[in-house]
């Protein structure tokens, strides 16, 4: 399609805009848009929007600016906890993957020194005799008697577990609180 | 008083747990107390804005979607994008046009990803407006003669028509609003109204046939 404006394109628009057409447009200017093409367009088109565009701003309900105000206020709030929440999350991240490679490497470390402990048969036997072995240190403990060393170990173990677990707990409700 | 951009940098005091949280605009050394009587007159000011040109943009976004309950939807995140967003131009030294400009910018790239966005529409969202065929007696003569042929036009177009001759906006001024070239604005505005107009000549024949008895 051709582009074929017209020099008296912008004086129509003009009076278009300023609601002045065609009351006080010149007679040769109004004979010249029935029959220019490009300016009747302009003018048809222009007629049947600005119509469109009373009626359409008369049927709008806007809301309450108080209630849009509120919201951007409350976006904004969301955006800025987001924000500060995304260093939190990188440091737990760090942290748990500083334990995770010391606890590897720990495990490297007993493996390669043939450690006991790390065979399944040691586990299982010692599940089978854990509650035997429960009962006799009671009774060394309420005689008075000293704990054997092993024992110590599993009580200074399940301890550490539940400090470990405690504070997890404890971190989560605290970053979920803030 | 801070430009409207810098009104919405909130500032969080530091409250006890349970403790509702205070929200000062402007900076963290501003004065309670103007705070206050800052955040007062930028949302009487924020307000009259509102007020001028929220009906505007409600009308352009529902001819251009042709779907009055998006428009609703559409105009309020447009708001709630202006009054969040850093760079929004400030009412009071940019000045309310350009203001305007940067809301029907928001609303344009709203409506560019609605449309985008590839959606199945279920019987129960579409609005009840749309099932309600209104008997001619209902609809003026814009409506007759502009919705059959806005249908056959494309987004961008409606958008163009409803820009250049509904909100008077210059070529620049729609370039911006439609993050468009300026040079192609001209030729496009050029093409859409020469098909739209044809549009209407023939559904303005056609309803007067319909009038002869």
């Amino acid at each position: 399609m051709k582009l074929a404006s017209c020099g008296h394109e912008k004086e129509v628009r003009k009076l278009i805009a300023s609601g002045q057409w065609p009351a006080a447009s010149p007679p040769e200017l109004r004979a010249h848009v029935s029959r220019c093409r490009a300016c009747g367009d302009l003018v048809l088109v222009s007629e049947v929007f600005r119509q469109a565009r009373a009626e359409s701003v008369a049927a709008a309900r806007p809301v309450s600016p108080a209630l849009l105000m509120w919201r951007a206020q409350l976006r904004r709030r969301n955006t800025a906890v987001e924000r500060l929440g995304r260093p939190l999350l990188g440091a737990q991240i760090f942290a748990f993957m500083v334990v995770a490679v010391a606890a590897l490497c720990f495990l490297g470390f007993e493996a390669r020194s043939g450690a006991e402990w790390l065979t399944l048969g040691y586990w299982r036997d010692g599940f089978a005799q854990l509650p035997q072995i429960a009962v006799l240190q009671w009774e060394k403990l309420s005689s008075g008697a000293s704990v054997d060393a092993g024992w110590g170990g599993i009580v200074l173990a399940s301890a550490f577990a539940s400090l470990v677990l405690l504070g997890s707990v404890a971190v989560y409700l605290a970053t979920d609180k803030s | 008083m801070a430009p409207i951009g810098k009104r919405m940098r909130m500032v969080w005091e530091f409250a006890w747990p349970g403790a509702p949280a205070r929200l000062w605009p402007g900076g963290e050394h501003e004065a309670a107390g103007a705070s206050v009587c800052d955040s007062s007159t930028e949302n009487e000011v924020f307000a009259a804005f509102y007020a001028r040109s929220s009906r505007p943009l409600w009308a352009y976004l529902a001819r251009a979607s042709a779907d009055p309950a998006l428009a609703d939807d559409l105009m309020q995140e447009s708001y709630v994008r202006f009054l969040c967003a850093a760079g929004a131009p400030s009412l009071t030294t940019d000045g309310e046009a350009a203001a305007r400009l940067y809301l029907f910018r928001i609303g344009s790239n709203l409506l560019r990803d609605h449309w985008r966005r590839p959606r199945a529409a279920s019987i129960e969202e579409i609005p009840e407006e749309f099932f309600a065929s209104r008997g001619p007696e209902q609809q003026s003569d814009s409506q007759i003669l502009l919705e059959p042929a806005l249908r056959q036009m494309k987004p961008r177009e409606r958008q163009l028509l409803w820009l250049a001759h509904a909100e008077g906006y210059s070529h620049r001024e729609i370039a911006q609003v439609m993050g468009l070239g300026a040079a192609s604005i001209r030729l496009l505005l050029f093409r859409a109204r020469r098909k739209i107009a044809g549009l209407l000549r023939a559904s303005g024949a056609t309803n007067a046939d319909r009038r002869i008895p």
